[in-house]
């Protein structure tokens, strides 16, 4: 039980993938970029999507590129929230000093739920159902990162 | 559905940090399980793994565990979810009729990768991945909260299933020694460092190193290869949407469905009269109460009502379930292992007392977004 162990070509390989943004999220994207939040709706049960879907699963029906877009407001409401000290990417993973708090925002006139940080709440002051607003990046980039988080109203 | 037979089965102790080959690791369940059933490399007459590329961290990995597998010049092929999803695929061969003998092993090692890391690339890759908010962590809090919140359960109630699973690994030599704790305490498990809040850290499954494998064989062959065969007399898997804003995490809708197909075909009505243990792959402790809702044992948010002890009217993880140790990718089978256990009167120091019907079930994705349940039947 006393074996060697070898860590094999630690830094030799690193595999970057590319991935396709695609053009519903890529309309998104950009409507971000300009603060602004967008969703589609399925023209079979009406469900909003944040981010836009290009298929609604429970109805098995595309929601055509050109239409059924919605603008959002950004505003929402907390649905649920966790506390955590630790910190994943996609390198590594660590336990950080100040724990993060996340949680899952449904935006006003939508079905789904955005994942961000909750910013400036302390634990005692947050509530589910409390209403919450994207705080957004000054300089925003037209991606997830352009909202920092959501903050209490 | 035509019967097929459990013939054989072997785990390896888990360990955080097992310090040896990976390969060995393999060898030691398949062959194991072999021996258990008094049979030779040349009877296997299929191979189906259940490995990760990720967490071995090799492409098509199981282009090397064809020796130690059983493989070697045989039908083989892998699946990348968890052991109890292999077993479906041994089922489905050995019920073409092609096959008499097939080996399912999985396993690996969480000692040799960064878990939360590979897990973070379960998720989407373009939305998601970049800033990392949503990990299989997270998602672990999210799901405790929404099931405590739409129920009015406790953090008290959840512990107690940790308490129970963590005292049951105690008497099941080849769980995990770290999850092993015949005098766990509530208070402890309330007080035990916060892992995803409300979760803490004796509330989680811990990832680990370790193996374990299966053999099916069509009814005929099974009962000339042993006098104490188990039945899978039915098997139900279903998945649910990706997306954890758009699921009802206080519920498991995939096993709920998963259950009503698994005992349709077994014929079981009412699964709590008739069943008689049950080994849930529970990630969490939350999970146990959530699955075991699902499956009908209880009303929603009413799982904690249950007597679910070693001796209780429901037994669930007697062997401490995946609370005594979670290698990924085998952590299913060997739930399906534990309840054969229980049906052959094996379980050494964690018998259920006349076992004739037992569940059992694996999953994979976050929040247990597919899940896959078998209901056996002793032989005898
Ligand atoms: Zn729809």
């Amino acid at each position: 039980m006393n074996e060697k162990v070898i860590v094999a070509n630690k830094g030799l390989i690193r595999a970057d993938f590319n991935f396709w943004v695609g053009r519903y999220l890529d309309k998104f994207y950009d409507n971000l970029e300009n603060k602004k939040i967008v969703g589609n709706t399925c023209p079979k049960c009406g469900d909003v999507f944040v981010p836009p879907r290009k298929i609604c699963g429970k109805c098995n029906e595309v929601i055509p590129l050109e239409e059924n877009w919605v603008d959002l407001p950004e505003t929402g409401i907390l649905i649920n929230y966790t506390i955590t000290p630790y910190k994943v990417n996609d390198r590594a993973f660590r336990k950080v000093k100040k724990p993060q708090t996340i949680g899952m925002i449904q935006i006003d006139g939508s079905n789904t739920a955005l994942i961000y940080r909750l910013l400036n709440l302390e634990p005692d002051n947050i509530k589910l159902g409390m209403k919450l607003k994207v705080e957004w990046e000054e300089n925003t980039k037209g991606d997830p990162s352009d909202i920092r988080g959501f903050m209490k109203i | 559905m035509e019967k097929v037979g459990i013939v054989g089965y072997n785990q390896v102790k888990l360990y955080s940090d097992a310090n040896y080959g990976r390969y060995e690791m393999i060898f030691e369940a398949v062959r194991g399980a072999l021996d258990s059933a008094g049979l030779k490399k040349k009877d296997i007459t299929t191979v189906v793994s259940a490995t990760n590329d990720y967490y071995d961290g090799r492409t098509i990995s199981n282009a090397l565990t064809v020796e130690p597998g059983g493989g070697y010049l045989a039908d083989e092929s892998k699946v990348e979810m968890d052991g109890a999803h292999a077993v479906l695929y041994g089922l489905m061969r050995i019920l073409s009729g092609n096959h008499k003998l097939a080996v399912v092993w999985g396993g690996s090692m969480a000692s040799s990768f960064p878990y939360h890391t590979a897990r973070l690339y379960e998720t989407d890759p373009i939305w998601e991945r970049p800033l990392a908010y949503v990990n299989d962590i997270t998602s672990a809090g999210f799901q405790m909260r929404a099931y405590m919140e739409k129920f009015g359960v406790s953090a008290e109630d959840i512990a107690k299933i940790a308490v129970k699973n963590r005292k049951n690994a105690a008497k099941n030599q080849l769980a995990l020694v770290e999850a092993q704790n015949p005098n766990l305490t509530v208070k402890d498990v309330l007080e035990s460092e916060i892992y995803a809040d409300p979760v803490t850290e004796l509330m989680v499954a811990q990832p680990c190193d370790g193996v374990a494998a299966l053999l099916l064989a069509p009814e005929k062959q099974a009962l000339k290869i042993t006098d104490n065969p188990v039945w899978v007399i039915g098997v139900g898997y279903n998945q649910e949407t990706y997306y954890l804003g758009e699921r009802d995490l206080s519920s498991s809708k995939s096993m709920e469905l998963a259950s009503k197909m698994a005992f349709n075909a077994a014929g079981v009505k009412n699964p709590l009269s008739e069943i008689d243990v049950a080994e849930l792959f529970e990630a969490y402790a939350h999970e146990e109460l959530i699955l075991s809702e699902a499956i009908g044992f209880t009303e929603k948010g009413k799982g904690a009502s249950l007597s679910s002890e070693i001796g209780g009217d429901m037994p669930i993880n007697p062997s401490g379930g995946a609370l005594g140790g979670n290698p990924p990718c085998a952590t299913g089978l060997i739930r399906i292992i534990e309840a054969v256990k229980q049906l052959r009167g094996e379980a050494n120091g964690y018998q259920v007392k006349g076992a004739e019907k037992a569940i059992a079930s694996g999953q994979i994705g976050l929040c247990a977004q597919n899940n896959i349940l078998y209901v056996l039947e002793g032989g005898n």
